[in-house]
């Protein structure tokens, strides 16, 4: 059967490049005519406004004129975006806020995943707990964290100086040098369950019996973790962090609604730079044309994540 | 290698008995398997004397050490599993080489033995692929191989065979029976495969709901079953096992069978028929003892065939007597017709006699 099916596949690419592209459509229109409704739809919610910002990031939309009254500046806007400071700020805050958040999310999500995957008394209790993060709207815990790390009425300030850690109660988020980290925290701990689910489901594809194999040959629990229990999570990780990755770029809730990007940009990150300028200051031109960049970096890393799901599929067709 | 002695064994699940009481010893180089339907106890106990699952009471000692309390890793044992467990993400060198490098052995060393293993198996050409890239029989081989290098005391395999195909499975059972003989390697075999048993173990535990049923080598388990388990596991097709009625004819100890025929017993079979507890006895008699007549026969038992299964070499004939079924086997060249009438004669010396209530083998005093 498969290798009938195999021979097929052969011949008709073999004839498909005899017969060029155009007449191969049309050989096989019945199946364009299925995705069509598909592709409709994604040309009116997703192709055209992507050509719509490339086009606006080519003009100048002074605040005060209406849309239609934009003037022509090429490629102006990217010039004036490569050469301000806030942009070098702006992505630095980016890199950070997306490496640190996906690593940390990562490896809590790991670490519990493993403490869950053992039979313990309460295990489901736990497992149900740690999940709500992730279900609570992010709006709503941002709005928690916000009261939790306020100077003035802070639960953690309050406990800091309780205990004596602290003369008064630290300005977590008004101040330059710890509103980012603290903002990390907060999403590490919105985003964590995701990783943990993912990986409690990878693990429970990891064989038994090859645990078993690995401690009559004499490996301790990290070596069975590290030659078994790990290569078979590679799969799962892969997608995992490269999800968090593309989530973590594209986070708006959080900082917007925890600082709006303060102080001073500290908090900053492209998505809610670019809200600003759009829709705070009507900068339409501009805020396209870091848009622009923005849909190419992510592209890039969506790249590496359709290349890491469709390996999985290669490594599993030829096995 | 090393003898093995297990001594009162006992193993619970709550108030489950999965090894009940398993008292056996397994020599120095010997081949034993633990034998029996699925949930007998063979894997439990196998598991319980590599140290992957804890032992509720009683000792397990390999060589002169009792290692109750000693971690698989430090038990001097090596294990083959049913799906061989080969790590997949490391080429067939790296598995081999995988625990002896937990036991830091240098490097040189190392190399030494793995190709010295896959030699003995005659893999050496397979040492960079992956396991997925390997045939079952070429995937158990590397399993063997990763046991082998490690040169430990006792080696237990768990239903290694059971997933391959029929003609590999023989195959391969040679070639584990060989690697025996070999490396006088002291082997613990579970399986549920009689015939595995049977043909490569020098002894073989029957194990049925946790207890050891029969600890022999297989030609004695073959002849002198002791009891009616026994007897009908081991051996293919099964040992035929016929409910009759002991009673005493004209001074002579003879079997009737609900359909009312008699059969005289030879006074060494009369004399174990004295010792059952009732009047109920199970008669069992081998495909191989029951001789086949188309004629009535003094000391024959009327019957009347069931089904015939020619199988080339010999044809296999199904009677129904006192509600059980017996099989007979006869030379391809007999030809039977369904419901034809036959008489069936009982080889006296080959015959087995079970206490019907106790299921035990009756023994002549």
């Amino acid at each position: 059967m498969t290798t009938a099916t195999g021979l097929a596949d052969a011949r008709l690419r073999k004839k498909a490049k005899r017969e060029g592209i155009l007449q191969q459509a049309w050989t096989r229109r019945a199946d364009y005519l299925y995705v069509l409704p598909a592709i409709l739809v994604m040309l009116v919610v997703i192709a055209y406004p992507i050509y719509y910002t490339v086009d606006l990031s080519f003009f100048n939309t002074p605040p005060g004129l209406q849309l239609r009254d934009k003037v022509f500046v090429g490629l102006n806007n990217y010039v004036v975006i490569l050469g301000s400071d806030v942009v070098w700020r702006v992505t630095v805050n980016t890199v950070i806020w997306t490496f640190f958040s996906t690593v940390f999310s990562f490896a809590l999500g790991l670490g519990s995943a493993l403490a869950l995957h053992r039979d313990f008394a309460g295990r489901g209790v736990m497992r149900a707990i740690l999940i709500i993060p992730w279900v609570v709207s992010a709006v709503a815990a941002s709005y928690i964290w916000k009261w939790i790390y306020h100077s003035d009425f802070g639960v953690i300030g309050a406990v800091l100086v309780g205990l004596g850690l602290a003369a008064h109660p630290p300005n977590f988020i008004d101040s330059v040098s710890t509103v980012l980290p603290s903002l990390i925290v907060v999403n590490v701990w919105r985003e964590f369950p995701f990783a943990m689910i993912m990986l409690m489901a990878g693990l429970q594809t990891v064989p038994e019996q090859l645990l078993r194999a690995a401690k009559v040959d004499g490996a301790s629990a990290w070596q069975r973790f590290w030659h078994v229990t790990f290569p078979h999570l590679r799969g799962v990780s892969t997608v995992t962090i490269l999800l968090l990755a593309v989530s973590n770029f594209n986070s708006f809730i959080i900082p917007w609604i925890m600082t709006g990007g303060g102080p001073s940009n500290a908090s900053h990150i492209w998505i809610t730079h670019i809200y600003e300028l759009a829709f705070g200051r009507q900068r339409w031109g501009i805020a396209s044309a870091y848009s622009v960049l923005l849909f190419l970096i992510l592209m890039s890393l969506g790249y590496f994540y359709v290349r890491a799901l469709s390996s999985g599929d290669r490594k599993e067709r030829g096995a | 290698m090393a003898h093995v002695v297990l001594t009162d064994l006992v193993k619970t699940y709550g108030n489950f008995k999965a090894v009940n009481d398993v008292t056996l010893t397994v020599g120095d180089g010997e081949f034993v398997a633990l034998v029996g339907p699925s949930g007998c106890g063979k894997t439990t106990t196998l598991n319980l004397i590599a140290g992957l699952i804890p032992i509720t009471s009683g000792e397990i000692a390999i060589g002169d050490r009792v290692v109750n309390d000693v971690d698989p890793k430090d038990r001097d044992i090596a294990m083959v599993f049913q799906n061989y467990a080969l790590y997949p993400q490391k080429s067939v060198y790296k598995n081999l080489a995988f625990p002896l490098q937990m036991r830091k052995l240098p490097r040189a060393e190392i190399d030494r033995k793995v190709k010295d293993a896959a030699r003995v198996l005659d893999m050496t050409h397979l040492l960079e692929r992956k396991p997925r890239e390997l045939s079952g029989g070429q995937q158990q081989r590397v399993a063997l191989g990763r046991a082998l290098v490690r040169d430990p005391a006792v080696f237990l395999m768990d239903e290694p065979l059971s997933n391959l195909d029929a003609k590999l499975r023989v195959q391969m059972r040679s070639e584990i029976k060989r690697f025996h003989q070999d490396l006088k390697a002291t082997i613990i075999y579970v399986t549920h495969d009689q015939l595995e048993a049977v043909t490569m173990a020098d002894r073989m535990a029957v194990m049925k709901g946790g207890f050891l049923q029969q600890y022999d080598s297989p030609a004695q388990v073959f002849a002198h079953p002791v009891n009616m388990f026994v007897a009908s596991f081991i051996g293919s097709p099964a040992m035929s096992l016929i409910p009759v009625e002991a009673r005493t004819v004209d001074g002579r100890a003879v079997l009737t069978g609900a359909e009312g025929w008699t059969m005289a017993l030879s006074p060494l079979n009369a004399r174990k028929v004295r010792n059952s507890t009732t009047k109920k006895v199970v008669l069992g008699a081998r495909h191989s003892t029951i001789k086949l007549h188309r004629n009535a026969m003094p000391d024959a038992i009327p019957a009347k065939a069931y089904t015939v299964e020619p199988t080339g070499d010999v044809t296999f004939v199904q009677a129904l007597l006192s509600g059980a079924t017996v099989n007979i086997s006869v030379p391809p060249n007999v030809v039977v017709q369904p419901d034809e009438p036959i008489w069936l004669e009982f080889d006296q010396e080959r015959l087995h006699l079970f206490d019907g209530e106790t299921e035990i083998a009756l023994m002549a005093d």
